[in-house]
């Protein structure tokens, strides 16, 4: 009888133990942590660009030099198309956000919203002047108009022999004065990768 | 006095004249292009469609050649081919496979390892 329970104890504890080693781990990790599965793009280099051209657009003279031109006024931007003409699929709203985000919360760079998101405050604006009441209505034609349009690419270069290879990104952002098509800001970001399989 | 109103009134037509000829420049800037309606007129048609994707990566990938993944999807692909080939059946007549007993491949209990090593058209690797 003792032995029989022994047994059976035993027995779920085996199986525990085998189910638990069978199971998959997930362990959630610093955003800020870097780790390299594969070599492809991942979240790590996504900051690194993040990082470097959030720093270099807040600190470039092109908002001090706007400002001057126009009587102490604040740049107004809208993020345009990054063309991803790398060999792996890469969104660059992950690191541009980024950028978005520090423009609205040093104050320095006024952002207007653009693409479907637009369409959609348009679209709301046009549902008010029917539904809203008179005092709340937003009226059209009195969006602020963007001085710059921030456009990027992202390029890469794989070299590649048996097992290793070497992996070049370069991300490039670049903010255009939209009433002069002049370059008033060009930022860059390399990576290079060795990974050996 | 006859002179006095004519030449006053000269001076008003003149002045009149010169006011609506500026208000018609006024709509250009200073140094503006005075053909610029022209292209105004043709990003009107397509702004909506050229902007409507705004904040979005265009995805223009290319497909690098990578030496190590080229040879892993070599294998995969042949895996493949040689599970549809035996699925097929094909190769499962051991008595179409001539010198089957001089194959160092023939007495492994009939299973084709023939397919497996990649002996497609040779009757030496078949059964």
């Amino acid at each position: 009888m003792r032995l029989n329970k022994l047994l059976t104890v035993t027995a779920f504890a085996a199986s525990g133990i085998l189910i638990s080693s069978c199971s998959r781990q997930v362990t959630r990790v610093s955003t800020d942590q870097t780790i390299d599965i594969s070599g492809s793009w991942n979240n790590s280099d996504s900051r690194m660009v993040a990082d470097e051209l959030t720093k270099n657009i807040l600190n470039a003279n092109w908002i001090t030099s706007h400002q001057d031109d126009q009587q102490g006024k604040k740049p107004v931007v809208i993020v345009g198309f990054v063309q991803n003409k790398s060999h792996e699929h890469i969104d660059a709203e992950t690191f541009v956000k980024d950028i978005e985000s520090a423009f609205v919360q040093t104050q320095r760079v006024r952002l207007v919203q653009g693409g479907k998101k637009r369409e959609e405050l348009r679209a709301e604006k046009a549902d008010q002047q029917t539904n809203a009441s008179n005092s709340t209505i937003k009226k059209f034609g009195l969006e602020n108009g963007a001085d710059y349009i921030l456009q990027g690419s992202i390029n890469s270069i794989v070299d590649a022999h048996k097992r290793q290879k070497v992996v070049y990104y370069q991300v490039n952002l670049e903010l255009t004065n939209i009433q002069t098509n002049e370059v008033v800001w060009i930022g860059e970001k390399k990576i290079a990768k060795y990974v050996k399989n | 006095m006859k002179r006095n109103l004519i030449v006053i009134s000269s001076l008003l037509l003149g002045s009149l004249y010169a006011g609506t000829a500026n208000a018609q420049q006024s709509g250009l800037a200073p140094d503006q292009n005075p053909r610029y309606k022209e292209s105004q007129e043709k990003y009107f048609k397509s702004a909506d469609s050229l902007i409507s994707q705004h904040g979005t990566t265009i995805q223009n990938t290319y497909k690098a050649y990578d030496w190590y993944e080229a040879k892993l999807e070599r294998r995969r692909q042949n895996r493949e081919w040689r599970h549809e080939e035996r699925m097929n059946g094909y190769y499962d007549y051991p008595y179409l496979s001539i010198g089957a007993d001089f194959s160092p491949f023939g007495r492994y209990g009939g299973y084709n390892y023939g397919n497996y090593y990649g002996g497609r058209n040779s009757f030496w690797f078949g059964w």
